[in-house]
């Protein structure tokens, strides 16, 4: 395990489980952001990918340690936008990194769609082009 | 390391390596000229792009990130922004910012070239779009354009080789709508292959054009002119970053001085300079060559190095839709444009106009955002599943360009503070939005917010204004045909300085409402030919 990894040990954890799921409750046949993962495995996945969020998040959790954590979350969006930024990408990151997530929300990732040349093109099909033709040009010629 | 300029001076120095540069880079050396170009940057790394595995919405942001402040590359410059409305936004190295454009291939309109004349404010350009088009033409086939001619926000003539990107579903939805209502609509032109064409492959729709085209299929100049001017024999030095032009007692400019990777200074000698490093870099580079004969910067007789720095205030609107529309795929690109307010009407409170580019909306991760969505529509807590449902992949959203007019307070100058890595004084920029492109881009969101209504949508969302959407950067460096208020004549020439010429977007003297590309490469084309001849004649004289 990296240092970096190492450093987000179980207390923080926890306080990231419960800030992460006020974020993203479960709810709609959806598991919260912690039943999900976003926590645990899919945050050293997270870190991985994004050492750079290592540092903010550490720092973020750190403040919220002890705290309420619905106030706490109020108070960082507030006081701290950029951290609050950090956290949320750090969240719902993690969450969508999830296999399982990803097929609930039936997102396939950005997938490899070759383009159809159809006999008609789109644009003609219906009279669509057409029809801005028939409108006639809309420039000012040059003087 | 070997440099051209101790033992031979090549014909032509080209500093930076972008869009114009790779321009003019290809042209010379097809037409035989010895060629060297420097490059503060190095050669994207595509193995970052990202796009066909899960973890691109993550890493994206990071490993192509749009803000040089932000990303602090080694190759990047400090640009203070804290007196600017708007982020400049760039990408230093090989390719410039067609490694992250979103490759719309928008012409200038002809309006956009007698502004003073139609308008009666700011300048009309020293040529016309009649004069240009052929160039336009040109490029297009270089580039590798899909689109569709016939236009009719244009005049006839010739269109891009590739047909256009689909319209899809969303484009579909929205030209219906726009038939309905009268408005102007188009198939999307986009330096976006649409077939295998020369190096470039057929898009695959991942919706990635911003991020590094993992596909090979965005007209990127690194992937398209760069190769090819190497291989007819151009010398692209990278990692090398110009610090100063220099001048020759003869009042000519014999080349530069740059700092490599290691901190070690070399001269370029050369016996023509291109400087080709975008409406920041370049006049950063002429306010840097200041000397005894050029005391407020090279080719500064006007006092216009710098000024009229103007960036196109960016709007999105955003539309959710019932149908499943698939909007994380896609090219991104536009799959349609509409210049429908683009012309002057003096009825509307404001003058010039804006284009609009339909664009699919992104994966998951991108619905959480606050750009487009807004803090005021966060996704967070209970409601959270629903408003994922309702954002992803049923929405759909215009991106507006909108043309800010030329104002001299706007400009480039030199840090007095800040400093790149490399111990030269960095940009700082000073830019307010003027009441002209508030009105102007109010205007724009709620005809646009129209437009998806129309369409079928059952709620829609106009973007707050962020600062960071200075993607392009113009106007720094006027073209013109009187030296007294303009830096380069109409061909790119510096009027002070014969053997110095400017091909980038820092020329225009109008921003136009258009994603400059086109308009940018078209411009150098025309420029290098002119400037090709000259030296035909000038070695055929001597």
């Amino acid at each position: 395990m990296s240092p970096a990894l190492a450093s987000f040990h179980h207390g923080r954890r926890e306080v990231l489980a419960a800030v992460a799921d006020l974020l993203i409750p479960s709810g709609d046949g959806m598991p919260s952001a912690s039943e999900a993962g976003a926590a645990g495995r899919w945050l050293d996945e997270v870190l991985q990918l994004r050492p750079d969020f290592g540092p903010p998040l550490a720092a973020v959790l750190d403040r919220l340690l002890g705290a309420d954590p619905s106030a706490a979350l109020i108070k960082l969006r507030t006081d701290d936008p950029a951290g609050f930024g950090v956290l949320a990408e750090v969240v719902a990151g993690g969450y969508f990194l999830n296999p399982k997530v990803r097929s609930a929300i039936r997102y396939p990732g950005q997938q490899s769609v070759a383009i159809a040349h159809d006999e008609p093109p789109d644009y003609e099909q219906d009279g669509l082009i057409a029809s801005v033709i028939a409108r006639g040009p809309i420039y000012r010629r040059t003087p | 390391m070997a440099e051209k300029g101790h033992d031979q001076v090549p014909d032509v120095l080209i500093v930076g390596a972008g869009a114009s540069g790779a321009v003019a880079a290809k042209r010379l050396a097809e037409e035989g000229f010895d060629v060297v170009v420097l490059e503060q940057g190095d050669w994207p790394d595509y193995k970052k792009a990202r796009a066909p595995y899960p973890d691109y919405e993550l890493t994206s942001g990071r490993d192509w990130a749009w803000d040089p402040n932000a990303r602090g590359a080694p190759a990047d410059y400090p640009v203070d922004d804290t007196e600017s409305d708007i982020t400049a936004l760039m990408w230093n190295g090989v390719g410039g910012g067609t490694v992250v454009f979103a490759a719309h291939w928008q012409r200038n309109m002809p309006s956009d070239f007698r502004v003073r004349s139609l308008d009666g404010i700011a300048d009309d350009w020293p040529f016309s779009y009649e004069d240009l088009e052929p160039y336009y033409v040109r490029a297009e086939r270089d580039w590798g354009v899909s689109g569709l001619a016939g236009d009719t926000a244009f005049p006839g003539g010739d269109g891009p080789p590739m047909p256009p990107v689909p319209l899809g579903a969303m484009g579909r939805r929205v030209a219906m709508a726009h038939n309905d209502l009268g408005w102007h609509w188009w198939p999307g032109p986009n330096a976006i292959a649409t077939r295998k064409y020369g190096r470039l492959n057929p898009c695959t729709q991942r919706a990635a054009c911003l991020w590094g085209c993992s596909e090979g299929a965005k007209a990127s100049v690194d992937g398209t002119y760069w190769p090819v001017a190497v291989e007819r024999g151009v010398t692209l030095v990278t990692g090398a970053r110009v610090k100063q032009l220099q001048l020759g007692p003869n009042g000519l400019v014999t080349g530069a001085l740059y700092v490599d990777r290691d901190g070690n200074e070399h001269e370029q000698r050369a016996a023509v300079t291109i400087v080709a490093c975008n409406g920041i870099g370049t006049p950063r580079l002429l306010l840097l060559s200041a000397g005894n004969a050029h005391p407020d910067g090279l080719g500064n007789s006007s006092g216009l190095v710098g000024k009229r720095l103007m960036m196109h205030p960016f709007g999105t609107v955003v539309g959710l839709f019932d149908e499943e529309l698939a909007s994380w795929q896609g090219p991104w690109g536009q799959h349609i444009h509409s210049l429908e307010f683009y012309e002057t009407d003096p009825s509307r409170g404001f003058v010039r106009g804006a284009k609009w580019g339909l664009q699919p909306t992104g994966g998951p991760l991108s619905m959480t955002h606050s750009y487009p969505w807004g803090e005021e529509n966060a996704i967070w807590g209970p409601g959270f599943h629903q408003q994922l449902k309702k954002r992803l992949g049923r929405s759909a959203m215009w991106g507006i360009i909108a043309e800010d007019l030329p104002e001299e307070s706007n400009r480039v100058v030199l840090d007095p503070e800040k400093k790149d890595d490399s111990g030269i004084p960095a940009a700082r920029i000073q830019y307010r939005m003027s009441d002209n492109s508030r009105r102007l881009m109010a205007f724009h969101q709620e005809r646009a917010k129209e437009s998806l209504e129309a369409a079928g949508a059952y709620e829609t969302v106009i973007a707050p204004f962020i600062r960071a959407t200075g993607w392009h950067l113009l106007g720094t460096a006027m073209m013109g045909s009187d030296p007294s208020r303009s830096v380069v004549d109409g061909w790119g020439k510096v009027h002070d300085v014969p053997n110095l010429y400017i091909f980038d977007g820092s020329t225009w003297p109008t921003s136009a409402g258009m994603n400059p590309t086109a308009t940018i490469a078209a411009v150098a084309l025309r420029g290098v030919d002119h400037l090709i001849e000259e030296r035909r004649h000038a070695r055929a004289a001597s």
